[in-house]
């Protein structure tokens, strides 16, 4: 199986007539993702790549019976599209638009208290699972369906981490880009998790990057598991210079978390393999897989 | 966007938020009467750059002078400045060679009894607001907070744009603050959250709040952050970014959407994707080349924002090679990338070594574009030997040695000649 996508997964797209939307649905429509329909207000009724546009999202969901839905709504209009689709009770939203100011994402937060939509994103690549279909914008021709789950902060270090897990012919059981917005929806350990109980996953790479907590919080959720899948990790930026856009506060609130050092040092402890490059990454899941041994599929003698 | 304190002073003066009459200066002269104007010495004298740590930082023309400087008399309030403008100043949180002094900000000097930090940032973990608190304020804060976790006071202010009188108090109790100022410290709570809500800001900064003898409060030193992709929505703040002084290369970065950061080092960059861009870096650290810039493209279909990208990046004089790493996916394709190239290459003949990486959707039509154009450049496939190749030619001597003279040009030119025609 797969995680947060299935193949009773009905998808439809807010903004599926703009140009990022109708790229974006045109190649994931060609590639067999299930895209029933889209939201664009004040074209409902027309037709847009074979498919029927709503005016709302409520009205896709009653006439298509769709469960998820792809954002590719201008920033500035987009915290009311995820509130929309949050409303009309839909199972996932998967937010690709990116530059969304940062509390439109508090009050779209405060606004998800207490409801079940999952949000992937914003700025998220989307998810992809190979043989069933991509939510976003994560290119065609690089998956191949087999047993790696990969969560990432990082859209284009996601690509590469499929690209070699592809060529070492370990494929990927779903592909989560999670994106590295201060304030976003799913975080790093709930993929984790979900990862952790999904039959198809064997083993799991995170990608993460410096800044925010989410790899520290990813070591904590880590740390509470027991038997562990082999989990590969690389982190972004060990050697960018801090730009201390955040003063004196942003490394205060964290009391030293969020360098990469402290992300680093929080996975090891866990027991999980950081690489340094990301060349190493797809090595380094076939070595840890090799480690844990054909006959413990869950890992479960990694020591 | 960064507020210059000058700026973030003015706008805090305008919501009632207690700072000090200060005034800017851009010249010695000008520096003088202001002096004059304040009143009476002692006065303060205070670097205008995008960057804290500004008392710790050093002027790169004086040995003696830091970014914030106490001055007793007019006339050393003058030569101060006349230092400082035009100077760079390099602090603990500036890139590179530092930023270039263009302004001054003079405040009178004032007594404080107590220096209190307070900070104002959106918590991610959380998804809201939330104001930091300090009895410990001043330059050490950071390590203050580390050795006492418990002198730092976090309080969580919800997704409203307001907050009550009562949170400021809790804070000021959670503080020990004195009875008598704690309604003043509220107010003010009050009022830099209503201002952070109001303008879309992503962090304040006040460090040093002084607490004086007459139990008033003062920002001291005010450091204001706009969230930059709310910058649609806030053009009073937009105006003031026009007016403030950024490179000029990350001035043009900015206008075309890409995220630039000069670096100081030889080896260019060119990266799509945030994540991979660090990579890129991390790669070059790595193996000790120093890359000259961060440069991520966001995924673009206009190849002319490319071509603005590569002559970006080409523009540094310093630069002995430039590293392209690119992995195409969505709407960023690989011959967009070669086209912008080759489009720049025409405005600007590139004049170091290209090493190329490029992946994923449409690089093999990317390559063989780049190959039919005559450019030299070494296609690699990963990463690592990217940085490698690209870390090799930055050893390297120079290709063009600067300063020739007409016997160096001639031999160089006599020896290439006779090597084609050798035994």
């Amino acid at each position: 199986m797969s995680i947060l996508v299935d193949p009773s997964t009905r998808v439809i797209c807010q903004g599926i007539t703009g140009r990022q939307g109708t790229f974006h649905s045109e190649r994931a429509l060609s590639s067999g993702t299930p895209i029933v329909g889209g939201v664009r207000r004040g074209k409902g009724g027309a037709t847009h790549l074979g498919v029927p546009v709503f005016d709302t999202v409520a009205q896709a969901m009653e006439e298509t019976q769709a469960n998820a839905s792809v954002i590719f709504v201008p920033p500035a209009n987009a915290a009311e599209a995820i509130i929309e689709a949050v409303d009309a009770r839909i199972a996932l939203v998967v937010c690709v638009t990116e530059r969304i100011p940062v509390l439109d994402m508090v009050r779209v937060r405060a606004h998800m208290t207490g409801s079940r939509t999952i949000l992937v994103g914003p700025n998220s690549p989307g998810i992809a699972v190979p043989g069933l279909g991509t939510l976003g914008i994560m290119p065609q021709g690089i998956f191949l369906p087999g047993t790696i789950g990969i969560v990432s902060r990082s859209s284009t270090l996601t690509y590469e981490a499929v690209d070699q897990t592809t060529r070492s012919g370990l494929g990927q059981s779903s592909c989560v880009g999670i994106g590295a917005d201060p304030v976003g929806g799913i975080s790093a350990s709930q993929c984790l998790n979900l990862f952790m109980e999904d039959q198809q996953t064997k083993g799991i790479v995170l990608i993460g990057e410096v800044g925010g907590t989410a790899e520290e919080k990813a070591a904590e959720f880590l740390a509470t598991v027991v038997n562990p899948k082999p989990v590969v990790a690389y982190i972004a930026g060990q050697t960018v210079p801090e730009g201390r856009r955040m003063g004196h506060a942003g490394t205060i609130i964290h009391y030293g978390m969020g360098t990469a050092r402290s992300k680093i040092d929080a996975l090891r402890e866990v027991g999980v393999k950081v690489v340094f490059s990301p060349v190493e990454i797809g090595l380094a899941m076939a070595e840890c897989l090799r480690q844990a041994g054909p006959d413990s599929p869950q890992g479960q003698d990694k020591s | 966007m960064y507020l210059f304190e000058y700026q973030a002073k003015a706008l805090m003066r305008e919501w009632g938020i207690p700072v000090l009459e200060g005034m800017v200066a851009t010249s010695e002269r000008r520096a003088l009467d202001v002096a004059r104007e304040l009143g009476e010495g002692p006065w303060v004298v205070k670097a205008q750059i995008h960057a804290g740590g500004r008392a710790q930082g050093r002027v790169d023309s004086a040995d003696d002078l830091s970014g914030v400087e106490f001055t007793d008399t007019v006339l050393d309030v003058g030569r101060t400045a006349g230092r400082m403008l035009g100077a760079r100043l390099a602090t603990p949180q500036t890139m590179g060679h530092g930023e270039t002094v263009n302004a001054v900000y003079i405040e009178p000097e004032v007594k404080s009894l107590a220096q209190l930090f307070v900070a104002f940032l959106v918590d991610g973990e959380s998804a809201e607001p939330v104001c930091l608190a300090s009895v410990r304020g001043g330059t050490q804060v950071e390590r203050d907070v580390f050795d006492h976790p418990h002198s730092l006071i976090r309080m969580k202010l919800g997704s409203g744009s307001e907050i009550s009188p009562a949170v400021g108090l809790e804070i000021a109790s959670q503080l020990g603050l004195r009875i008598s100022v704690r309604d003043a410290f509220a107010r003010l709570i009050q009022q830099l959250h209503a201002l952070f809500m109001a303008y879309d800001l992503s962090l304040i900064e006040v460090n040093p709040l002084a607490i004086r003898e007459n139990d008033t409060l003062v920002a001291l030193d005010a450091r204001l952050t706009v969230d930059d992709n709310a910058l649609f929505r806030q053009p009073g703040m937009a105006a003031l970014a026009s007016r403030t002084d950024v490179s000029q290369a990350e001035e043009l970065a900015a206008r075309y959407g890409f995220n630039f950061i000069q670096l100081d080092g030889d080896i260019g960059t060119f990266s799509s994707g945030a994540g991979l861009a660090m990579a890129t870096l991390d790669a070059l650290a790595h193996l000790d080349g120093r890359p000259a810039n961060f440069l991520d493209v966001p995924p673009v279909l206009e190849v002319s924002r490319v071509k603005e990208a590569f002559l970006l990046v080409l523009s540094n004089p310093e630069l002995r090679c430039l590293l392209v790493n690119v992995f195409g996916a969505g709407i960023m394709r690989c011959d967009t990338i070669a086209d912008g190239l080759l489009l720049a290459h025409l405005e600007q003949p590139v004049k170091v070594p290209l090493v190329m990486r490029l992946a994923g959707t449409n690089a093999p039509l990317a390559v063989s574009r780049l190959e039919r154009s005559g450019l030299s450049i070494q296609f690699v496939s990963d990463l690592e030997s990217a940085a490698k190749t690209a870390v090799e030619h930055a050893h390297r001597p120079a290709l063009t040695p600067k300063p020739q003279s007409i016997t160096d040009r001639l031999s160089s030119w006599f020896s290439r000649t006779r090597t084609g025609s050798g035994p």
